[in-house]
């Protein structure tokens, strides 16, 4: 066998369809390669908002985490931050206790204990449970019950079940309902939605907040903005929720079912047609028009700035960053850029991105941050003149690079806008 | 309660311990986890890898070699390599749940053909973690299926992720040993074999050489620990078992003169090396920092503790005993060997020990890694740091 990293061209993927994706392109089929390129993503916890960090987004809550001391390891850098520091405790789990499940029988005293050991009483323990007790089958919703009794005030469950990452509920979209849990049925105030998506704030001056207050909305509430829990439980008054990410559909669901919140969704995307559609839909949803077109002009006149430039230059696009690697590199390509390399996980739903690819670049070559075959990358220092995402700097060292990873949020028009100007900055 | 961290976070974990004795050996390291377990190592407790991606970040173009060798291709064959450098694979076996509830090894085995295929190795390792340990996984069954399949070496390492990351480097030492010291090697790559063949079957030693047993950034908090013990022990002929080599220093083994075992998790391949070859061991770490016995000086007269692995920490209390210093305590969370102990040296289970054993325990001054103060955040003596990359993650080189 040819000792090269396994790549296939967006043409070919395109013509076997999604029904014939290549074992190659399939994590489920072969042995993972944690290369420093995928580490953040392919390694909850160890970069980002893994279920540890994003349990602990309500504020006020601290966290216990039921596990084999492996489990909690990473979490020393974690504790490290001044934002964490006394928010972490761990009950770790022995040989016995793996194979028993004994240590249920003590959560309830070591949540008192916990509790105790906090200089403020925290607003809710978190339990944080790992792949050992998605395997024994606990019943955590009778364990915090337990729990909760024992120490008056409310604990719910965390699941940090790598096992089931590509089941029908990943431990990224459990984490994000068990955030909202603690709200309760409340008035509806007209004035007041919420946004849900992200465990930090999208970015201060993205459009969405002009064009919502435009909309009469006084009330915009995110969860990684409510700095007290009394702010955290107005989130129950919205008259509806946003959902900005896939991710969160459980939670807007639940929070619809339990509160009578209706929710809508807008994907982040970063094809200006696209967004300029979205804003449409909302606006005929909510009845009301939504007047965009001052923010379209100025994505389109940073488009254009940019293209005059340094159109046709080449982007090799990864997927450690805040977009679609192929919905990016799709938009990148229609703003008249050339994409030579994806580096992406390749599912069926984003095939509609990929046949797009194949009719507009049909040579660009797709990879997998995952397959072993990674190993013999062979570094082209010439093949391209910006990378985008942290992956795709590791695999072009020596090339300008936009990470595109912060914490702070993009979205919308000046979301692209933001990241046209970072690309403008970086490419020589 | 027995368990319970409140001020700390866990230690390492065994399976750590076991990945960083394999990593400079250049094999297919496959932890047997979801994907977790394996970020953890990677992205935490191998500091080996950091370097990897650091030498990237600061190459240019020009680097084509630096960054290939990096990445491990160039690395697969090279058995002889004498240097740091010489990384193994780490890959994660990708379990998800009904891989563990129907217990779907040919699955697994499938994948590790796959790799050995695509990567080419001399050997394998099947890396336990909590997943496994559940299920109960027959490990000696899944190694000689592996080995039959794959054809070449495997190592099955029975981790736990509830152990400490000594069990896991003592488990790895010993099997690596047995396995290619005593059972047949003809698969492995030609230059073991060949070495293999010449030390194993009619053992010349050689004089000077030395094997050190130990030797983990885990235990020594260094990513370079051979590079540093040659430096300190001014010799060349090391055989760095595990940290450089390669598979070609485990076929060396039988031609050291001397084993130097500078954790307790070596102890017991030492043992093993002197039974079956009849190497001599001599337990000692010549790696406190260079400026150790200047900072210590002001604790002349003082009642300490050492907190550290056993080994490094009984260095840290000879260098004490030459400045005066002669009321000092050794304890460690991890392995506390009777052979190596002082009367009164504590082994320790829980943070709730170290905090009794500083309020009541009259200490005036302690040597540690300075993450522990978080328990015992009332202790009013002296604190002289001395970072152990197993409890803070702290590294000489990072």
């Amino acid at each position: 066998m040819a000792k090269q990293a396994f790549s296939i061209t967006a043409n070919e993927l395109a013509a076997l369809g999604r029904e014939n994706i290549p074992d190659e392109l399939l994590s489920a089929r072969h042995l993972i390669y944690s290369s420093p390129a995928t580490l953040a993503f392919n390694s909850p916890g160890a970069e980002g908002f893994g279920v540890k960090r994003a349990g602990l987004t309500v504020p006020g809550s601290v966290m216990l985490v039921i596990s084999p001391g492996c489990c909690g390891r990473n979490t020393t850098l974690l504790t490290e931050r001044r934002e964490y520091d006394g928010r972490f405790f761990f009950l770790l789990m022995d040989e016995t206790d793996i194979v028993t499940g004994r240590h249920l029988k003590k959560i309830p005293k070591a949540v008192q204990e916990v509790v105790a050991a906090c200089e403020t009483p925290p607003s809710v323990v978190m339990l944080c449970i790992t792949c050992v007790d998605a395997l024994l089958g606990t019943d955590m919703d009778r364990v915090c019950r337990k729990a909760q009794e024992a120490a008056g005030l409310p604990v719910l469950p965390c699941y940090m079940y790598a096992l089931t990452r590509e089941g029908r509920t990943p431990p990224m979209v459990a984490v994000r309902k068990t955030l909202y849990a603690l709200l309760e049925k409340r008035k509806k105030r007209g004035t007041s939605m919420n946004l849900l998506g992200s465990f930090t704030p999208y970015q201060d001056d993205c459009e969405l907040y002009e064009i919502l207050r435009g909309l009469g909305l006084k009330n915009i509430r995110e969860i990684s903005r409510c700095e007290t829990f009394d702010e955290y439980l107005q989130m129950s008054e919205a008259n509806f929720n946003l959902v900005l990410n896939p991710e969160s559909r459980l939670a807007a669901q639940d929070m619809e079912k339990r509160l009578s919140i209706p929710w809508i969704e807008l994907a982040r995307v970063y094809q200006m047609d696209k967004i300029h559609r979205q804003y449409e839909l909302l606006g005929t949803t909510l009845g009301i028009p939504i007047d965009d077109s001052p923010y379209l002009a100025e994505a389109n006149a940073a488009i254009e700035r940019l293209h005059a430039r340094h159109g046709g230059k080449r982007i090799c696009v990864g997927e450690w960053l805040n977009a679609d690697a192929f919905e990016l590199s799709l938009a990148l390509l229609r703003y008249g850029f050339r994409i030579p390399e994806i580096y992406g996980t390749v599912t069926a739903a984003n095939f509609v991105y990929i046949r797009r690819i194949a009719e507009l670049s049909p040579e660009t070559r797709i990879y997998s941050n995952l397959s072993p075959t990674m190993l013999h990358f062979g570094i082209s220092a010439n093949a391209t003149d910006l990378t985008l995402g942290k992956d795709a700097a590791y695999y072009h060292p020596g090339v300008p690079n936009v990470p595109w990873n912060e914490e702070v949020q993009p979205f919308g028009y000046r979301g692209l806008v933001h990241l046209l100007e970072e690309i403008e900055r970086k490419l020589p | 309660m027995k368990g319970l961290i409140k001020y700390l976070a866990p230690f390492a974990p065994d399976q750590s311990g076991a990945t960083g004795v394999l990593y400079g050996l250049g094999g297919l390291l496959v932890v047997c986890d979801a994907g977790g377990c394996t970020g953890n190592i990677c992205g935490f407790d191998e500091p080996r890898w950091f370097l990897r991606q650091n030498s990237l970040a600061v190459s240019d173009s020009s680097t084509e070699e630096i960054s290939a060798t990096a990445r491990g291709s160039a690395y697969i064959e090279n058995t002889g390599n004498s240097t740091d450098a010489s990384p193994g694979i780490i890959l994660s076996a990708g379990l998800r749940d009904m891989d563990a509830i129907l217990g779907r090894d040919e699955q697994l085995i499938a994948k590790l053909q796959l790799a050995v295929k695509q990567l080419g190795s001399p050997f394998a390792a099947l890396i336990g973690t909590p997943v496994p340990a559940v299920i109960g996984t027959d490990y000696a069954a899944l190694r000689r299926m592996a080995e039959k399949r794959c054809g070449l070496p495997v190592l099955g390492l029975p981790c736990t992720g509830t152990g400490l990351y000594d069990e896991g480097e003592e488990i790895a030492y010993l099997s690596l040993f047995k396995r290619f010291l005593e059972s047949r090697t003809e698969k492995a790559s030609p230059s073991f074999a060949s070495a293999h063949k010449a030390s194993v079957a009619q053992p010349e030693i050689v004089p000077g050489r030395l094997g050190i047993l130990g030797a983990t950034p885990l235990n020594l908090s260094t990513a370079t620990p051979s590079e540093r013990l040659r430096k300190a022990l001014g010799t060349n002929d090391l055989l760095c078992y595990g940290a450089s080599g390669g598979l070609a220093a485990i076929a060396l083994a039988p031609t050291v003169e001397k084993n130097l075992v500078v954790a307790p998790s070596g102890l017991a391949a030492a043992k093993y090396l002197q039974k079956r070859f009849g190497t001599p061991y001599e337990v000692a770490c010549p790696l406190l920092p260079e400026d150790f016995a200047e900072k210590a000086a002001s604790l002349a007269g003082k009642r300490v503790l050492i907190l550290h692995q056993q080994v490094l920490a009984n260095e840290a209390r000879k260098v004490l005993a030459t400045l005066g210093c002669t009321d000092v305590t050794v304890a460690t969370f991890f392995r506390l060997e009777k052979e190596l102990s002082n009367a009164g040296d504590l082994h320790l289970t829980e943070e709730g020990d170290l905090a009794d054993l500083l309020a009541n325990g009259g200490f005036e001054a302690v040597i540690g890694d300075r993450y522990l103060s978080r328990c015992c955040r009332t202790f009013a003596g002296e604190w002289l740091h001395l970072p152990h990359f197993a409890v803070s993650g702290e590294c000489a080189d990072i």
